[in-house]
């Protein structure tokens, strides 16, 4: 096992990195930006290298400075958490050819992936299902037309290097295609600068499912079942949960099997996410994940297995050391995104200063998160604070353990999806299991009406308060005032001494 | 002391009475019977009110005061007697209009407007980034563009002019 690694990486990935070496006996090297001088992976790490710069791509971003630092610290193996450097081929390779150990899968594998038309043909040759789609991009909307024809409509139109649902346009019928193309063409340029597009069928009411997989450098590989990610929006997940209502044990085995299929075929190791969209019963591979994903504590939490561990054993060369029947999975698990986003409107950005942070607690909650008090949020990272995990023998107390852990928290100084996050919870039809990707986005989000006098007298107490305190403060007139005779006696008092030396 | 209090699309009038070192509180015309304690200077209050507690958190200024009560956060808008006259008496005066604001950092991505031009009710005027997210800034009412303040590829602070819209009448 190695002695020391580097994360490249901050925030609350950096933090759960860690937290699992450290409790491995590995010490970890931190890099940090100028503004995170103060960060909390800055402070928790054994040893933490400045990078300087303020923006990513002067520091975390900079794969020049991220291996040299790794190499002045003597740190041996590179892990990336997710984001940043985490799914560049390049980095990867220039890694391992620093002579340091990749805690992530080989380039070819994050290659083949990393692109939507490379990754389907690939799959296709696999026997994984798709969407019903062109393997192949088409080149103008004509032939976009005449290839619909064969899909069927609706269509969704995609960009080949797409990714966070830019360049992706529905197309309901013929007449629609040559606008949405066009569009659709621009907006894949000025985002990925490649405006290749595909086509495939549009899934009307899908939900998002991965399986989480692992692989080891000796041809061992596992899955852990599935994540339910389906309430979203813009493809920003909000919610997830392990294990999901829609799937029952056949259908986790054979998603499971097509997924280490998946990873079999392009020779991964380690860590990685198969991506599937799922309708009516019918499961459509999506893409896959070549990194830890965000939302992977609801697998810890159900399998009872440490996926950081997992991926440090297999960077180091150890085989899994288990296979598929010993995964077990007990109970249910839900995660939430502590975004600074204001939900009441339309999940715009909030900046601001944290203040005010109360946490979580009691049994199985598990906060994951970098926030500290008087921490600047800014928008020059992602707006995620951190993840709020629960635990439960089952999905309805898994909820109820959730919203009662959502009431106890308190972010002050930027406002949070978490209010989101806890009216999805309230909602019949999240209880039900009844939702799909377009839940979030058709909710309507107002707090409860019976509350409001009892909050509006609150607000004005609190207003009443302030101006009260501000009244019995003293004023800045006066301590100047103050000032300024203190200088006229000092002044009279060597003019005296003057005039007495003179004297 | 009274204050205006609106949260989302309702108001509530709130009266603040001092009498004998307690606070009488009045909503909507029915007294409330509560008691209110900041536990720290930070934003925890503890609110009991017909033998229930609330552990709050509030935060915020004096016209935007934000509430959190058991995870449901609460925007509201606050006026006393004196600023909701001044508003009543500009909004009187036709002033319905003014100038937009970047409510956060960003940059302008692209200016949909131009000066002198007639713009309706929900008309996205320009396209705002920040934190990596293109942002539509809508009209709020139907209106004429008075004056760009900004520039396609600018940085703006939060707070700073965007665009001034006269309102029609």
């Amino acid at each position: 096992m190695f002695n020391r690694i580097l994360i490249a990486n901050r925030g609350e990935i950096a933090l759960r990195v860690i937290r699992t070496a450290r409790e491995m006996g590995i010490e970890c090297v931190a890099i940090y930006s100028e503004k995170d001088k103060k960060a909390l992976h800055t402070r928790m790490a054994h040893v933490a290298v400045p990078l300087g710069g303020s923006s990513p791509a002067e520091s975390y971003l900079d794969a020049e400075k991220v291996i040299a630092a790794a190499l002045e610290t003597g740190a041996e193996a590179i892990h990336p958490g997710y984001g940043f450097l985490s799914e560049n081929a390049t980095f990867a390779r220039r890694v391992t050819e620093a002579g340091l150990a990749w805690i992530g899968p080989p380039p070819d594998a994050i290659e083949v992936m990393g692109d939507k038309i490379i990754s389907r043909r690939a799959m296709k040759k696999a026997g994984v299902p798709c969407v019903p789609g062109l393997v192949d991009p088409v080149d103008d909307p004509a032939a976009a037309v005449e290839a619909a024809e064969g899909i069927g409509y609706p269509i969704a139109i995609k960009a080949a290097a797409g990714g966070g649902g830019k360049g992706i346009r529905i197309v309901h019928e013929a007449a629609e295609m040559a606008s949405a193309f066009r569009t659709a063409s621009g907006e894949a340029v000025s985002a990925f600068g490649d405006g290749r597009l595909y086509l495939e069928r549009y899934l009307d009411r899908p939900r998002h499912i991965e399986v989480q997989v692992m692989f080891d450098k000796h041809g061992g590989g596992v899955h852990f079942g599935e994540r339910e990610c389906s309430i979203q929006r813009r493809h920003q997940k909000l919610i997830e949960e392990c294990p999901s209502v829609v799937i029952d044990e056949r259908l986790r085995g054979k998603m499971g099997e097509v997924a280490l299929r998946a990873g079999h075929y392009v020779n991964y190791e380690g860590a990685g996410t198969v991506e599937f969209l799922w309708a009516d019963g019918e499961f459509h591979f999506l893409e896959m994940n070549t990194r830890l994903q965000v939302e992977h504590p609801v697998t810890e939490m159900v399998t009872g297995v440490d996926l950081v561990r997992e991926q440090l054993r297999v960077a180091a060369n150890e085989p899994l050391g288990y296979g598929q029947e010993h995964i077990r999975m007990n109970g249910h698990s839900i995660e939430v995104r502590i975004n600074a986003e204001d939900p009441l409107a339309g999940f715009l950005p909030s900046v601001g200063t944290l203040h005010n942070l109360r946490a979580p607690g009691g049994p199985w909650v598990r906060l994951d998160t970098a926030m500290y008090r008087g921490m600047e949020v800014g928008l020059d990272y992602d707006p995620m604070l951190g993840k709020l995990i629960v635990w439960g023998a089952n999905r309805e107390q898994a909820i109820e353990r959730m919203k009662r852990a959502l009431a106890e928290l308190n972010v002050g100084g930027v406002r949070t999806g978490a209010p989101a996050a806890l009216a999805v919870l309230e909602h019949p039809d999240f209880v039900a299991g009844d939702f799909d990707t377009h839940f979030l986005e058709s909710m309507e989000l107002a707090p409860p009406e019976e509350y409001e006098g009892l909050v509006a007298a609150a607000a004005a107490i609190f207003r009443h308060n302030q101006a009260r305190r501000r009244a019995l403060e003293p004023r800045a007139s006066e301590r100047a005032g103050w000032v300024a005779r203190g200088r006229a006696d000092f002044t009279n008092h060597s003019r005296r001494a003057t005039n007495g030396g003179g004297a | 002391m009274k204050y205006y209090v609106t949260i989302g699309e309702r108001a509530h009038e709130v009266e603040l009475i001092e009498r004998l070192g307690k606070l009488e509180v009045i909503v909507d015309d029915k007294p409330l019977e509560l008691s209110y304690d900041e536990a720290d200077r930070l934003g925890q209050v503890v609110l009991l009110h017909d033998g229930r507690s609330y552990a709050i958190s509030i935060e915020g200024g004096a016209r935007q005061v934000g509430v959190t009560l058991a995870g449901h956060y609460y925007g509201c808008e606050l006026e006393d007697e004196r600023e909701r006259a001044a508003q009543l008496a500009a909004r009187a005066a036709g002033k319905g209009g003014g100038a937009i604001q970047a409510v956060m950092p960003g940059v302008v991505v692209e200016l949909l407007v131009d000066v002198g031009q007639t713009v309706s009710a929900g008309q996205p005027l320009l396209i705002l980034e920040a934190m990596k997210m293109q942002n539509e800034i809508r009209a709020e009412a139907d209106g004429v563009v008075d004056a760009l303040h900004v520039a396609a590829g600018q940085a703006v602070a939060a707070g700073e002019k965007l665009i001034s819209l006269s309102v029609a009448e």
